[in-house]
């Protein structure tokens, strides 16, 4: 019986690895690139679903993987034209009952700095910090390209 | 009235026969936006790892053109990313195309970065780059927009820039651009179809 929910428990683990959730937030799909060689910048990519019923607010991010991480968007210019800025307050508001993706051309969690290759097939830790719901501790998953 | 079967069958071949006809004579739908009366691609040198390069280099072949810059986190990882996997996709038809990455951020990137840079993604990719008057020269006859502006202490400068990919035919004409995000299907489909 002891053994069950050890692997139970360790089940649980293995498959919150790459996403959590906590105050009716709930953070799925995190992933970035590898860092391409001589790259100094790497982006990060998610889910956030907020099942509450209040709204909240991403307002950081850090990671030992990257010297300084900020929250930036991508917009889309007259004629194809792609700027990049921090978000606009700093920070990102998930609205009751909304997913907000993170997404290449979208918004992203920027690691700026990075301390160490990102290889795929690991995973980096990535902490995000919401106004209510505080810290989530979350796994980023390199995927190959 | 017998000869109602045969004529309904052989109306329905016909039929069959115009339709297929028509469908094989359709033109390829191609994802990016094809360049109608193409003109002659502006020719160019800038610098590479090893050595100049210019676009006339590689007539023969497709190329195409990306400009951006290594810092840059999102777009230009995303679609050197997406031209990998297009390449994979082509297979040996891969050989038959060249990808070229202009760096719109001279000071920071140098050939040597961008070899290594751009070799991470597919070692068949070129980066180059020229000093800030070439490079603005290179990006004003292609239309592509650039411009330098403030991040974050952290993030230093920032450069948006024109985020499509310019597709060079065989022939040496400017065919095809290829807008941001279209993924490596889409991608692959297209310089297939310019390569034939």
């Amino acid at each position: 019986m002891r053994r069950i929910v050890v692997l139970v428990l360790l089940i649980g683990v293995v498959a919150a690895a790459c996403g959590g959730s906590a105050g009716g937030i709930e953070v799925t799909d995190v992933w970035g690139r590898p860092s391409p060689s001589a790259a100094t910048n790497a982006a990060f990519y998610m889910n956030i679903t907020n099942g509450g019923d209040a709204p909240d607010q991403l307002v950081g991010a850090s990671s030992p993987a990257c010297s300084v991480t900020e929250l930036h968007e991508m917009y889309m210019k007259d004629g194809g034209v792609m700027g990049m800025r921090p978000v606009q307050g700093g920070a990102v508001e998930i609205a009751p009952g909304a997913t907000v993706e993170f997404k290449p051309g979208g918004l992203h969690v920027m690691c700026i700095g990075i301390t160490e290759e990102l290889k795929p097939g690991t995973t980096v830790p990535l902490t995000l910090t919401f106004e209510q719901a505080g810290d989530l501790q979350l796994e980023v998953e390199i995927r190959a390209n | 009235m017998k000869r109602l079967p045969i004529i309904l069958a052989v109306t329905t071949a016909l039929l069959a026969g115009v339709w297929f006809g028509a469908r094989a004579l359709r033109p390829y739908s191609f994802h990016g936006t094809i360049i109608q009366s193409p003109e002659p691609a502006p020719d160019f040198t800038l610098q590479s790892a090893s050595g100049p390069v210019s676009p006339s280099d590689f007539r023969g072949k497709v190329t195409v053109l990306f400009f951006g810059y290594t810092f840059c986190p999102d777009v230009c990882p995303t679609t050197l990313a997406d031209l990998a996997g297009a390449m994979r996709i082509l297979g040996d038809e891969a050989d038959e195309v060249q990808v070229v990455f202009v760096s719109v951020d001279p000071d920071r990137d140098t050939p040597e970065r961008l070899a290594e840079y751009v070799g991470s993604f597919d070692p068949r990719f070129v980066g180059v780059t020229g000093n800030e008057d070439e490079v603005a020269a290179v990006a004003a006859v292609y239309g592509i927009f650039y411009e330098k502006h403030e991040g974050t202490p952290a993030s230093g400068y920032l450069i948006d820039h024109t985020a499509s990919a310019m597709v060079i035919d065989r022939e040496g004409r400017l065919k095809l651009v290829l807008p941001f995000g279209i993924g490596p299907q889409d991608i692959a489909a297209d310089l297939h179809e310019l390569l034939k």
